[in-house]
């Protein structure tokens, strides 16, 4: 039998042990594994580089959790709520508009006749904005409302923050 | 000698480990799958129907098995009611939003079932978690105008109260419906959060009228 130096067998345990940690799924974060996960978080960007002075639109993206559901920005019944964005202008930054994306319209099994405008999955809004030169910080918050098959979740806000660099 | 033992346990300890930690693994990524298919958006193009897996089953609720803690609220017709005023009844209070899909669904169960067992003692309060503005009584009473339609277009024959908002003493409601069944002596007996099966929902109802009888 081959001889195994105390570094080599230090070495295999390491590896057996490595190998033994939980492991999540391919798609999960460690985020993800908190009990207490949001609807919908704010993805990137995180820096954005425009020209001083000239309108320019940065595109933000969302993720909503997996299994759930947000009304769009333009739901089909008055009583749902739809998903904005509420946007804190810091001094020298002026955001002209923001574009939501179209939803997807679906129905659930149990409502059929009962049709929804929602967005799943990624999206991404695009707000049109000028900023005077330098670094500003833009903070704002998508308020939405989520649902699942079997539950709805009442209204939330996920936080959004990025640094504009005007040049 | 003693090395080659050593060296003999070593390889078989990592061994071990690495096919324990294979089928721990493996079983911790099979209950994760479950786990996930169990909350998947279970929707499909224009009605196109798809069946519901069942939620997963949630921790039991702290006020289960304990008294029902009162409550006042005030109901569409301006009337204060009182969980009290239903002494010796079963009652379901059941919480519910009108930017609610799922219970939408189960509103015309509960219509249904008042009115084949209200004469055994069995009623219904629901209540809305829609949110108020208490401060601007413009927009409190264009918000409560749009509870009261929707009570109408479903034909809520119950009492539907406002400002569920405001019954903390029911604990931190994070989804909706949800239901909470009050036997006769007015012991909280289940509490059910999400949509229920129908079948669920009249059991519930069966239980709470046989239970707790003076």
């Amino acid at each position: 039998m081959a001889r195994l130096s105390p570094l080599a067998a230090a070495l295999l345990l390491f590896s057996a042990w490595y190998a033994a940690r939980p492991q999540g799924l391919p798609w999960q974060s460690a985020a993800q594994e908190q009990p207490e996960q949001p609807a919908v978080r704010y993805e990137f960007p995180e820096q954005v580089s425009i020209a001083a002075g000239k309108p320019a639109a940065v595109d933000l993206h969302f993720r909503i959790r997996d299994g759930l559901h947000i009304n769009s920005h333009q739901p089909l019944q008055k009583s749902l709520i739809r998903t904005e964005l509420i946007v804190m202008e810091p001094s020298g930054v002026s955001i002209a508009s923001v574009d939501f994306p179209p939803g997807a319209v679906y129905a659930s099994q149990a409502l059929p006749a009962d049709k929804l405008s929602v967005y799943t999955g990624e999206f991404v809004l695009h707000a049109h904005l000028t900023a005077r030169a330098g670094e500003h910080l833009v903070q704002a918050a998508l308020r939405y409302q989520a649902c699942d098959a079997n539950a709805c979740y009442p209204p939330r806000k996920a936080p959004v923050a990025f640094d504009l660099v005007a040049k | 000698m003693p090395r080659k033992a050593f060296v003999f346990v070593v390889l078989i300890g990592a061994f071990a480990l690495i096919v324990w930690s294979g089928i721990t693994n493996y079983r911790a990524h099979q209950a994760q799958l479950a786990d996930h298919r169990a909350h998947q958006l279970l929707l499909t193009p224009d009605g196109q129907a798809t069946p519901a897996a069942e939620s997963d089953v949630a921790p039991p609720n702290p006020l289960e098995g304990r008294q029902a803690p009162n409550f006042t609220l005030e109901d569409t017709t301006g009337k204060k009611v009182s969980l009290a005023d239903y002494k010796g009844k079963a009652v379901l209070i059941n919480f519910w939003a009108t930017w609610c899909g799922p219970c939408k669904v189960e509103i015309p169960w509960f219509e249904t079932l008042r009115d084949q067992y209200g004469s055994q003692g069995f009623e219904i309060l629901g209540v809305s978690a829609d949110e108020l503005d208490l401060d601007d009584k413009t927009k409190l009473q264009s918000e409560k105008a749009e509870v009261v339609k929707f009570a109408t277009q479903m034909h809520m024959n119950y009492p539907v109260l406002f400002n569920g908002e405001s019954l903390k003493n029911y604990g931190e409601l994070d989804a909706f419906p949800t239901s909470f069944y009050i036997d006769r002596s007015g012991k909280v007996l289940d509490v059910v959060t999400g949509l229920a099966p129908r079948e669920q929902v009249e059991a519930n109802i069966k239980k709470a009228l046989a239970s707790g009888k003076a």
